[in-house]
């Protein structure tokens, strides 16, 4: 009972959210998107419906992978799918850009429909559109320089040897990696910088929806915030679609506008993360650990019960500040915001705890 | 590329076949090879494939599944059956034929034909018996197996436990770096490489640039085996337990006995005959 009136009021305040345009983000809000890419926000990108996957369909070890997946993925969103070990991530991924076909159900991505039993489809028009990053960048990376890697897309694509090379450095540029890499063997650089080259050799081609299985794997937590920082501000400035494997969900909660959650094959839960931190206590049972943010929000909204209309803030200092004023409220419901003093030492120790 | 490849990999069913002693199965796929080597006409192969069918039967997985196992051959066996129907001993015998026609240099007979169709069924019956083998026996008891067998040929030292290593990580490698080559091929085929779209010495290209990365994954494996396998204390000729035991049955004895028979059979029909 009490989480449908939980997510009554969920829907509530997402319907307002609509009207105001998008989630509060990490980055500066002057560098929200330009004017052209919010009027299309609105077009469907992605469409899976009742979609079904099955590893060597027909054969003894046929492994069912995927089971009637319906997604809605808007154009210039940030999308985050979590989930399990063997949930099904990192196949629905290969599905939209055409690595594999569904067996079952339909795939629509942008113009293209994706059907079962498609023979020998012509897909490079579609992997243009769509770039995917590999979960290992090792096995992502295979030329001898890291320039022919980054050209390797565009020149597939029959984009001319010049522009190609713009096009490769461009992408070295927007992943703030040094052109002096340019001339090295991909498998001399570091893990870090070998990940990014891996996302730049994809964003080279210019995707309009670009796609990462746990682009964070084996990142060090700072390089971890740098990398989400420039995701979101592909998203953001660039107006690109963005979807984001991954099974730390703390990692992408401020940025992220919406969240699918894969659990043995089904997309079990589509919605943002308001609605998210509404059904924290099912992130266990779909194989998801539930991430600290979620957890003290949780616990503070059980204590003040004023904080459950409000929407889940997304970085630490501004659930820190809600949960302050909440306290200072509650403790003092008369007074004004004058003792400031003392509401900062509750962020602080709020933050501290975060 | 799996997909295509069923040979060596396990299908549990929970058969009879499957439950028997993997150094009988082994031997048993011995001795009917040499039977199908030392069997000549028609008869004893027909024999042979009764006998190959009925285990077939008892193994429980689908005929379908050992077909598909034969399909990567398909193309070889086309070879040998037009090699032996061509050029092979049978085409000379002209007048033993029923019927023969000639055209120049080439002489096509019954009896060449008959002698193509025998060599084809007798590899195909060899490769059914040994996909039945590494369908019915998982990897690990495989190499115990041929441990077991070659232990009394090794008198000395640690050969058979090292040829036994040795045959369990090729084994484990093989699916390995056919994933490892698979995903690569994946990021290539993300960033626009269409093989519909390519010729021959595009593909040829590709398929070189596969090379480096696969090599030094493999060897990134290796090294890290290793280390992991002396890390959890393993060496070689250390005395150790096994996990799953090898047990001799009755049932094993006489799987063993009957296809010991056949070789036998074999050879006395061909000396008699």
């Amino acid at each position: 009972m009490r989480g449908w009136i939980k997510r009554r009021a969920a829907g509530k305040r997402n319907s307002e959210k609509r009207l105001d345009g998008r989630n509060p983000v990490g980055v500066a809000p002057d560098s929200v998107s330009c004017p052209q890419m919010a009027a299309d926000r609105s077009e469907t990108v992605i469409e899976l419906t009742d979609t079904d996957y099955t590893y060597q369909a027909g054969s003894p070890f046929a492994a069912a992978a995927l089971y009637g997946v319906n997604i809605r993925i808007r154009r210039g969103t940030l999308v985050g799918i979590a989930g399990g070990t063997g949930s099904g991530k990192s196949t629905l991924l290969q599905l939209l850009n055409g690595l594999l076909l569904p067996t079952g159900g339909s795939v629509r991505v942008l113009d293209h429909m994706l059907v079962p039993g498609l023979h020998k489809p012509k897909l490079n028009a579609l992997r243009r559109r769509v770039g995917l990053s590999f979960q290992f960048p090792e096995q992502h990376l295979f030329e001898d320089t890291v320039e022919k890697d980054l050209m390797f897309g565009p020149l597939n694509f029959g984009i001319p040897r010049e522009q190609a090379q713009a096009q490769a450095v461009e992408a070295l540029h927007a992943m703030k990696l040094d052109e002096s890499l340019l001339k090295r063997h991909p498998l001399t650089l570091s893990g870090g910088q070998m990940r990014k080259a891996a996302i730049a050799s994809v964003l080279a081609a210019g995707p309009e929806i670009l796609m990462l299985d746990e682009p964070t794997a084996t990142l060090d937590s700072a390089a971890r915030r740098e990398l989400i920082l420039l995701l979101a501000r592909l998203c953001r400035e660039e107006g690109r679609t963005i979807l984001v494997v991954t099974h730390r969900i703390e990692e992408l909660l401020e940025v992220a506008d919406e969240w699918i959650v894969m659990h043995e094959g089904r997309a079990v839960f589509q919605g943002d993360a308001d609605e998210l931190g509404d059904r924290a206590d099912e992130l266990d049972r779909w194989g998801i650990a539930v991430p600290e943010p979620l957890k003290c929000w949780a616990e503070w909204t059980a204590r003040l019960p004023q904080l459950a209309a409000l929407p889940l803030p997304r970085t630490a200092q501004e659930m820190a500040r809600r949960i302050a004023e909440a306290v200072h409220q509650s403790a003092n419901p008369s007074s004004s915001e004058e003792e400031a003093g003392d509401l900062g030492r509750l962020e602080a120790s709020v933050c501290a705890t975060n | 590329m799996r997909d295509k490849l069923m040979i060596g990999r396990m299908i549990p069913t929970g058969s009879r076949i499957h439950g028997l002693d993997p150094r009988a199965k082994i031997a048993a796929m011995l001795l009917f090879t040499a039977a199908l080597i030392l069997s000549d006409g028609w008869l004893p192969v027909v024999a042979l494939a009764v006998l190959a069918a009925v285990v077939l039967a008892a193994t429980r997985i689908p005929l379908k599944t050992y077909l598909r196992a034969m399909r990567p051959l398909r193309w070889l066996m086309l070879f040998v059956f037009l090699f032996q129907w061509f050029g092979g001993t049978g085409a000379g015998n002209a007048d033993e034929a029923v019927w023969a026609w000639t055209f120049g240099p080439v002489a096509l007979t019954s009896s060449g034909l008959s002698e193509a169709l025998l060599a084809v069924s007798r590899m195909a019956l060899l490769i059914v018996f040994t996909a039945l083998l590494t369908f019915t026996t998982a990897p690990s008891m495989l190499s115990r197996g041929v441990e077991g067998l070659i232990k009394p040929l090794a008198r000395r030292g640690t050969g058979a436990e090292r040829f036994s290593l040795m045959m369990r990580l090729a084994l484990r490698f093989i699916p390995a770096l056919l994933e490892e080559a698979q995903t690569i091929l994946k990021a290539q085929a993300a960033r626009g490489t269409d093989y519909e779209e390519m010729n021959l010495r595009e593909k040829a290209r590709l398929l070189l640039s596969l090379l480096v990365p696969v090599t030094v994954g493999a060897f990134r494996r290796a090294e890290e085996l290793t280390t992991s396998l002396e890390a959890r204390g393993y060496r070689i000729g250390a005395p150790r337990t096994a996990y799953r035991g090898l047990a001799w049955h009755s049932a094993d004895t006489w799987f063993t006995l009957l296809f010991a028979l056949l070789p036998i059979a074999a050879l006395a029909l061909r000396l008699t005959v």
